[in-house]
């Protein structure tokens, strides 16, 4: 795979979206978010924040180091509450479910929102056992289910072919960007409705990030998809949407092409043109 | 850099130029740092290896074997005065006596044979001597000659050591223990053909065989002599008594009289043994009649064992026999065959024992002499003394030397060098059949106050007592401590773990004589008292959690909430104390209740479980207490550094907290947790204090609970001030120390090679 291949994508990608507006076809939101604030003890992160995320669509977070950009992305699977002292206010809605509600059961919204991090965390298991982990913890040990599921979901992530000999290796042994791929793996092992990625790249080279970026394309077939980035190329290049934020508040959202072409708010310009951040 | 004015030069070049002191002063830091810690690593490899090999130089005289040395040979002093009955050997080699059987002693220098005294046995005029026999116990030097007029005398050889010009100077003489009047044993007057006497302060006891008379067949006589010493006079008194034993005086080859006067043992040509409860000196019964040889062979030579528990008989086909008198099946005491040696080919001449150890000589009919020992069923030294047939042989009484005449009328003097004869794989490790003993066993008993004893050194007690210790510490410690760890490292809130880990790391450096005093002399005797209630305790704590916590459900969150997060445990502390004095003031009525009061003894009535105060539950209460800090504190810290991103990502997949923490956290902290477990588990084998204290320091093989132990580390401690320097028992203590040496190194290597394995799987993490 070739950079100009990827930019051959990421053109379609556009051309995909002019495609929808002139049909006029209205987006099926996924996630809502309404008036979400944030705060770590005293500090606040997030300000009044609202947003939409549309369905098996791309959308991507960028901004300066330090805007809220993860904080954001780990309040739609409620990893925030593994944070002491935070505080929530607001809603998040998961096709019009408030998943801050008392009555939901964490695990079960993790499992519909799955979720992959900067750092390859593969666990010190198997390649096989990695992918099927999350069957397991639900309590699925049929073993030709999770042959199945494995060989699905490496294949979702790229990974099959170069891994399909040594499935009870440590997955420790892999490549970082090989790593990375697993953990996508055992994310959609579980098949989410929302994957959520925050920096999937940002540890890798250029040809793991490349791989990383057309499984993306591929990904958002079946998955609503929300990406954290620093890289705003890779912005540009992944995703349909895009939201900018900065000091915790979300200053511009768009479909992707337009807010880099042609952004509404001056911060978002002076961003995008790397005069700041 | 110039405009700021740095005094930091820029060197031209990479090497060291002279005048910077600097450059030069950092790199002689570097090189001593270097080889300050490569000394100090290596300092310590050193002094570990040092250790070692000297528990091992203490321990390796164990297990050499013996040496003989021939030192001279010479012609036997004095032929005209008959031949060898007997030899004899004073304690320091020096002086040898030989009983003739015209009555006369000679003595003369061991090493030389120049004679030094010829004494006469004070033998009436007319009487010609029919019997002799060496007087039982054999260090007393007694010896007895029966005559043809039915009488007997009993002589005693005796050596003073003076030190005039401060060379020691040994004098021998003779003495009558019971007058020079001979004692008239058959008044019948019939010729004395064997006999046998026992030698003591107050009782003496003479048991002979006569020849047949006309007045009829021949008798077995018996005759204890009690001497009574009036309390201001010099005179003694003595009084006789006289019996006759129930069985033909015909074919009786040997007699033998423990030194008790106990038992007597009465050997036949035929190869028959006959034991006599003889407590009763007016009426001797007969116990036991037996066959000791196998068919065909008949019996060369007996001699007790020192002590006179056992009787050691060798036959004509060159197999010695160990028969100790053991405990039958209905309890009655028998003789039985306990072991046997194959010392020859060829009839066993002679066998002679050591008299302060189970160790004895024989001889065969070439002239190869052998050291053995029983105990530990070793043939010590093997070596051909003489080529001419052995006549008489005697082993000093250090059994360092021996002198052995043989039919070419030669004296052979030979120095031995048998230090340790009582230790071997088999009396270490296996069951040994010891004298007296029902049956073969685990025995650890290493001495006693008697000279007699038969030492017993089985180290199987001693590594079983220190397994179940450190077993029964693991059992109280593992679960505890891990559970604390995982607790405290991955539910706790962070202020909490802030106090309870430097509390539960510093119980590890409360010192263990106290926990063992505290066991020993508090716990152990709360724990005899209120057994029910502690029972009733491991029930119902549980017990009382779980409702607490199926209440605390049902508490209004208006409430929990004032809690901060992870503070809830604290919580428990009032509930497990209120449960636990619950249970022991419930266990009092319940006890009276169900168990007729007292669980102890329905344990002993109902199951056969005897109970100990000092036993192992308290040893692994306390023990655990000592050990729960380091499995704590290692396996916390394990479970803590376990990369946050693995529990996130397993939390992200859906995965609860618990799931999270069984699969992923335990999972990736297992090195960490494993060498806790093993660090722990060491601790508590090389543990001294505790179990010193709260052991009761038996070395039973028992794994009930109830019962109590003796671990190496202890025995050590209790034994080793009581050991002889360089004897073997101070060596066996030092033995101890080296399997406990070996077990904690095989263990740790064991266990770091394991871990190591376990931290590759794990690693780049």
């Amino acid at each position: 795979m070739t950079a100009q291949h990827t930019r051959t994508h990421s053109i379609d990608v556009s051309s995909v979206l002019q495609a929808q507006k002139k049909n006029d076809e209205p987006l099926e939101p996924c996630i809502k978010v309404e008036n979400l604030n944030l705060f770590y003890a005293q500090k606040q992160a997030l300000h009044n924040v609202s947003m939409e995320m549309p369905k098996k669509k791309v959308t991507a977070y960028i901004g300066p180091s330090g805007c809220g950009k993860s904080t954001l992305l780990r309040c739609i699977n409620r990893m925030n509450d593994l944070v002491d002292n935070v505080t929530i206010e607001g809603k998040v809605l998961l096709h019009d479910e408030n998943i801050y509600d008392k009555a939901v059961n964490v695990a079960a919204l993790r499992r519909r929102v799955g979720m992959v991090f900067q750092k390859p965390n593969p666990f010190p298991k198997s390649i096989f056992e990695n992918v099927t982990y999350g069957l397991r913890i639900q309590g699925i040990n049929d073993k030709r289910i999770l042959e199945e599921t494995v060989e699905n979901s490496l294949r979702g992530a790229a990974l099959w072919d170069e891994v399909k000999d040594r499935l009870n290796d440590n997955a420790l042994g892999l490549s970082g960007g090989q790593q990375q791929r697993l953990v996508i793996a055992r994310a959609i092992a579980i098949e989410p409705e929302v994957l959520l990625l925050d920096e999937p790249a940002s540890a890798l080279d250029p040809i793991s990030t490349l791989k990383i970026e057309e499984l993306i394309n591929e990904l958002k077939e079946k998955y609503t998809i929300v990406i954290v980035t620093h890289n705003m190329q890779q912005a540009a290049r992944v995703s349909d949407f895009t939201a900018f934020m900065y000091m915790g508040e979300l200053i511009e959202m768009g479909t992707t092409s337009e807010l880099f072409t042609n952004p509404r708010k001056k911060q978002t310009e002076d961003y995008i043109t790397g005069r700041y951040g | 850099m110039s405009e700021i004015n740095t005094p930091i030069k820029q060197p031209h070049s990479i090497k060291i130029s002279s005048g910077e002191y600097y450059q030069r002063w950092r790199l002689v830091k570097d090189a001593i740092a270097r080889y300050a810690v490569v000394a100090g690593g290596l300092g310590v490899i050193v002094a570990v290896v040092m250790i070692f090999f000297y528990l091992l130089y203490v321990v390796y005289p164990l297990f050499i074997s013996a040496s003989t040395k021939p030192v001279s040979d010479y012609a036997v002093p004095e032929q005209a005065l008959g031949k060898t009955l007997l030899l004899e050997m004073e304690e320091q080699n020096e002086v040898a006596a030989r009983f003739t059987d015209s009555g006369h002693v000679v003595f003369f220098d061991v090493a030389t044979g120049k004679t030094l005294l010829t004494e006469a046995v004070a033998i009436p005029e007319g009487a010609h001597i029919t019997s002799f026999a060496q007087g039982s116990p054999i260090n007393q030097g007694a010896v007895i000659y029966g005559l043809d007029d039915g009488r007997a005398i009993v002589v005693k050889h005796q050596y003073k050591v003076t030190y005039p010009n401060d060379v020691r100077a040994i004098t021998p003489s003779l003495k009558y223990p019971l007058g020079e009047q001979p004692l008239l044993i058959d008044d019948g007057g019939a010729a004395l053909q064997k006999i046998a006497v026992k030698v003591g302060d107050d009782s003496s006891t003479i048991v002979a065989t006569t020849a047949d008379t006309e007045q009829g067949a021949g008798k077995i006589r018996l005759v204890n002599v009690q001497k009574e010493q009036a309390l201001f006079a010099d005179e003694a008194t003595l009084t006789r008594t006289d019996a006759v034993l129930e069985q033909s005086a015909a074919n009786i080859a040997t007699i033998l009289i423990d030194k008790d006067e106990s038992n007597l043992y009465l050997i036949s040509n035929d190869g028959q043994l006959s034991y006599f409860d003889i407590n009763n000196k007016t009426n001797p019964s007969l116990k036991q009649q037996q066959n000791v040889v196998d068919a065909e062979q008949t019996i060369t030579s007996v001699a007790f064992l020192n002590g006179d528990l056992s009787l050691m008989i060798g036959d004509s086909s060159g197999l010695v026999s160990q028969w100790s008198k053991v405990r039958d099946a209905s309890n009655r005491p028998a003789m039985q065959k306990i072991r046997s040696f194959k010392v020859s080919d060829k009839a066993v001449v002679s066998i002679n024992a050591e008299q302060r150890r189970k160790g004895f000589m024989t001889t065969d009919a070439e002239g190869v002499v052998g050291i053995y020992h029983s105990t530990a069923e070793r043939e010590m030294v093997k070596d051909r003394v003489s080529t001419a047939l052995p006549t008489a042989a005697v082993l000093s009484p250090r059994a360092n030397a021996l002198l052995l005449q043989a039919a070419d009328d030669t004296l052979h003097f030979w120095r031995i060098d048998n230090e340790h004869p009582e230790v071997s794989v088999k009396s270490l490790w296996q069951k040994v059949w010891y004298e007296s003993y029902p049956k073969p066993d685990y025995i650890w008993q290493s001495s006693s106050a008697s000279n007699d004893f038969e030492p017993k050194y089985s180290l199987t007690p001693l590594v079983f007592g220190t397994l179940k210790g450190a077993f029964y510490a693991m059992l109280v410690a593992i679960p505890l401590a891990l559970m604390g760890a995982i607790y405290t490292a991955y539910f706790m809130a962070p202020t909490m773990r802030q106090y309870v880990k430097p509390v539960i790391e510093i119980m590890g450096a409360l010192p263990t004589v106290i926990l063992g005093f505290l066991a020993g002399l508090w716990l152990a005797p709360f724990m005899e008292e209120h057994l029910a209630g502690l029972f009733t305790m491991l029930m119902l704590v549980p017990v009382g959690v779980m409702l607490f916590a199926f209440v605390w459900q049902f508490v209004p969150k208006s409430l929990t909430q004032q809690l901060a997060e992870g503070w809830d445990a604290a919580l428990l502390i009032p509930v497990i104390l209120f449960s636990g004095w619950f249970a022991f003031q419930v266990s009092v009525p319940l006890e009276a209740l169900l168990f007729n009061g007292s669980l102890r003894d329905w344990f002993k009535a109902e199951w056969g479980i005897g109970y100990d105060q000092r036993n192992a539950m308290v040893v692994g209460v306390a023990m655990g207490f000592a050990v729960i800090p380091t499995i704590f504190s290692i396996a916390e810290d394990a479970i803590f550094s376990v990369p946050k991103h693995l529990t996130v990502g397993s939390l992200a997949l859906g995965a609860t907290t618990w799931q999270t923490m069984i699969r992923v956290v335990l999972l990736t902290a297992s090195p960490g947790i494993f060498s806790a477990i093993m660090i722990g588990f060491g601790r508590a084998v090389g543990e001294t204090m505790i179990v010193l204290m709260a052991t009761g320091n038996t070395p039973v093989m028992d794994l009930s609970v109830f019962q109590g132990m003796r671990t190496l580390a202890a025995n050590i401690a209790v034994e080793m001030p009581e050991s002889e320097v360089d004897g073997t028992h101070y060596r066996v203590l030092f033995l101890a120390a080296l399997v406990l040496f070996m077990f904690t190194f095989v263990f740790n290597t064991l266990a770091e090679i394991i871990r190591q394995r376990l931290r590759e799987k794990y690693s780049s993490l």
